[in-house]
């Protein structure tokens, strides 16, 4: 199927009524999330994967891949009102935006995020037109040992790419691929770790997993921080930013829209590295970079443009290599898995509906984000008035019944708990649940494609490295691990100089604030854990 | 409040006075993990190796428990501690939410949903949400009532049977 007829393919499924709904439900839930601090992206996608078994998949991904990108239009509403990033990916837009609604000109701001996100979406859509049917064409003649290397590519790359510890990361990868093998051995019919517990033998559920490591987890850590929200009764004016604005940051939004492209697609890409890639940049080649932090309207529309651009193109190497590149895809992935469909090369020609129905989905998704924000800005705001406590108990309340009716099992919501409270004491150790997460999802994969390998093999490693494809990605491999041990000092620079540190604040706030709020950003951070927002959290400790 | 700075900003702050305390403790989360991993490895012994040309059910978790092992060994002596969150009074309640989570579903495994869930949204609204009586009650009454016909007039979920359909049944 060539790509023009697919995009027919898709709107005829996007459009249809179902489908028209739960794309709006979906940006219109991650709206509403992004403006909710404590509940990210990765914990509403969690807590609703149950409501997933009931809809077509096609549906489903429509629905979760419209909460996703909903919420980075989201973050933005709590970042430049109340200097409060709703989700991970909105810190950076704290420093400038925040500033810009100090100085009156709080519309603007919002009006050029959603204006550069529209952009940012619809360039990656675009290139997803172009890029990822060749893709998965390549993706085709994979065997065993290259997946072996994509997976292991993928986990790799989320334990480096997120916050801390690398070797941190990579032991919950390790945990999460030792959980994995839990329940019958898919070759043998040998039970594994089962501990002669019949519920064990299909292995721990997902859902129950994702559900309790994110949606539990999540919700009792942010209980545990005890913010107190402010209500904004200033009303919002002059939404549409001016022609100056426009000219202002149409640099800034087209070079976000290509560099949240490009780092989407990589694994462990994602919102939060982008906008902050693309704040260095616009704060790199600014001729006057002090204004950075004093209300520039490019330090608002490049990384949110980016952000939105980044959180659209991570579908590519889920829906052509069948690899999940962040967290919040390994969810949606999860949700597919579950529906007995496997994501991979083979999806554009086997599923076409999906995966154009996908794409056509997120053209209308956000066109529908842009005409919400614009003229409801106000409603959204007045979300911030539910209170933690409410959200907490309706939130955990859904998660239980949920994943009760997943199997219409008691056990799953034993194995919710047990994750809730591993999850919580995750948090607190400064353990990342994300690898974790990719890691069991991608394990089964992996064990399966590793142990044929030998067998195509004959027990030789060879065949990892001489085979072309597999071998140039294990090289892949090698090198990020050589250059991340080089640069890791040049990196921690890069994020010392987007600290908000630099910030030049007069009046009502103590020195600690900026920290404060770099902290404050980072429990929703970790919600999408690719963040390096944890490393700006960091690093005005550091100095 | 005070308290959100100290439970977010201070692990920069804090390993400064309590530092020697700290810096022993924080070394268990990693410890359990190691031996998790150690006992993977003798049970995945236990399941049989095979061999690389034909793998047994046991060689890919013994692979697997040995990364898990090395990395959390190398941790234990490595890990710097200040990624750790400090424990605040918040972390009582939470110990005390979690708690309720499992009473709740041991309730709801005999009462049924209606009752258990009426319950939870009681004790969380009031006790961790410290909402007013009549917030609580109100939101409890209508969450539970919105909740039961998502979930089970809508969806269908067939939810243990409890309390309140006895007494419609009956």
């Amino acid at each position: 199927m060539d790509s023009w007829s697919g995009i027919v393919t898709g709107f005829s499924v996007a459009l249809t009524p179902t489908n028209l709904l739960y794309v709006f439900f979906g940006v219109l839930i991650g709206t509403v999330i992004g403006v909710l601090p404590g509940l990210g992206p990765t914990a509403t996608i969690a807590l609703l994967l149950p409501i997933t078994y009931t809809v077509e998949p096609v549906t489903a991904v429509i629905l979760l891949a419209g909460i996703y990108y909903g919420s980075m239009y989201g973050g933005t509403i709590t970042s430049v009102l109340l200097r409060l990033p709703g989700e991970a990916a909105s810190v950076v837009t704290t420093f400038d935006g925040y500033q810009m609604a100090k100085q009156g000109r709080a519309g603007p701001a919002l009006g050029i995020a959603a204006v550069g996100s529209y952009i940012g979406g619809t360039v990656s859509v675009i290139g997803m037109i172009l890029l990822a049917p060749p893709l998965a064409q390549l993706a085709v003649s994979f065997g065993p040992p290259e997946y072996v290397a994509l997976t292991v590519l993928g986990i790799l790359l989320v334990t480096y790419l997120g916050t801390g510890s690398v070797l941190k990361s990579m032991s919950m990868a390790a945990l999460g691929l030792l959980l994995a093998t839990i329940g019958l051995d898919p070759i043998t019919g040998t039970a594994r770790f089962t501990f002669g517990e019949v519920a064990l033998f299909n292995g721990l559920d997902f859902v129950a997993v994702a559900m309790g490591l994110f949606g539990v987890g999540e919700i009792l850590h942010s209980l545990e921080r005890t913010d107190k929200v402010q209500a904004v009764t200033s009303k919002i004016k002059g939404i549409w930013p001016t022609r100056k604005d426009f000219r202002d940051s149409s640099g800034a939004i087209g070079r976000g829209s290509l560099l949240g492209f490009a780092i989407g697609v990589l694994p462990g890409g994602g919102g939060v590295v982008s906008s902050l890639a693309s704040y260095a940049m616009e704060k790199r080649r600014a001729k006057d970079p002090s204004r950075f932090g004093k209300g520039a309207i490019e330090g608002v529309a490049g990384p949110e443009t980016a952000n939105n651009a980044s959180s659209t193109s991570a579908f590519i190497p889920l829906l052509t290599l069948g690899i999940p590149p962040n967290v919040v895809l390994a969810l949606i992935f999860g949700a597919l898995l579950v529906q007995d469909i496997t994501p991979g090369p083979q999806l554009i020609e086997q599923e076409p509906e999906i995966f154009w129905g996908v794409i056509a989905s997120m053209v209308i998704g956000n066109l529908m984000l842009l005409a919400l924000n614009i003229p409801l800005v106000g409603f959204f705001v007045q979300m911030l008035r539910v209170r933690a406590g409410i959200l907490a108990a309706f939130a955990l309340l859904v998660t239980m019944a949920g994943v009760f009716s997943v199997n219409n099992n008691v056990f799953d919501m034993w194995v919710v708990l047990g994750f809730g409270v591993i999850g919580w004491l995750m948090k607190k150790t400064g353990f990342e649940p994300g690898p974790l997460v990719l890691a069991f999802v991608l394990g089964s994969i992996l064990e399966r494609a590793f142990r044929q390998s030998m067998l195509l093999s004959g027990g030789s490693f060879d065949i990892f490295v001489t085979r072309p494809i597999s071998g140039g990605m294990f090289a892949f491999m090698a090198l990020i691990i050589i250059v991340s041990a080089i640069t890791s000092r040049r990196r921690k620079a890069v994020f010392g100089r987007v600290d908000p540190a630099d910030v030049d604040e007069t009046d009502e706030t103590s020195p600690d604030a900026d920290r404060q709020v770099a902290a404050e950003g980072s429990p929703g951070a970790d919600s999408t854990t690719d963040e390096p927002s944890g490393s700006t959290s960091t690093t005005p400790g550091e100095r | 409040m005070h308290g959100s700075t100290s439970a977010s900003g201070a692990p920069t702050e804090g390993t400064a006075d309590r530092g020697h305390r700290w810096r022993q403790l924080h070394r268990i989360a990693p410890l359990l993990l190691l031996v998790l991993g150690v006992v993977a490895i003798f049970g995945s012994r236990g399941l049989g190796l095979g061999e690389l040309t034909a793998p047994g059910p046991g060689l890919w978790p013994f692979i697997v428990s040995l990364l898990l092992t090395g990395t959390t060994a190398v941790l234990v002596l490595l890990d710097p501690a200040e990624d750790y969150e400090p424990w605040t009074r918040g972390t009582v309640r939470i110990m005390a939410g979690l708690v309720s989570l499992g009473v709740f579903i041991l309730l709801f495994q005999t009462f049924g949903f209606v009752v258990s869930a009426f319950l939870m949204l009681v004790l969380w609204l009031k006790v961790f949400g410290g909402e007013s009586w009549r917030w609580t009650l109100g939101l409890a009454v209508g969450g539970t009532a919105v909740m039961y016909l998502l979930f089970v007039e809508l969806l269908g979920v067939p939810f243990p049977d409890g309390l309140v359909d006895a007494v419609i049944g009956g």
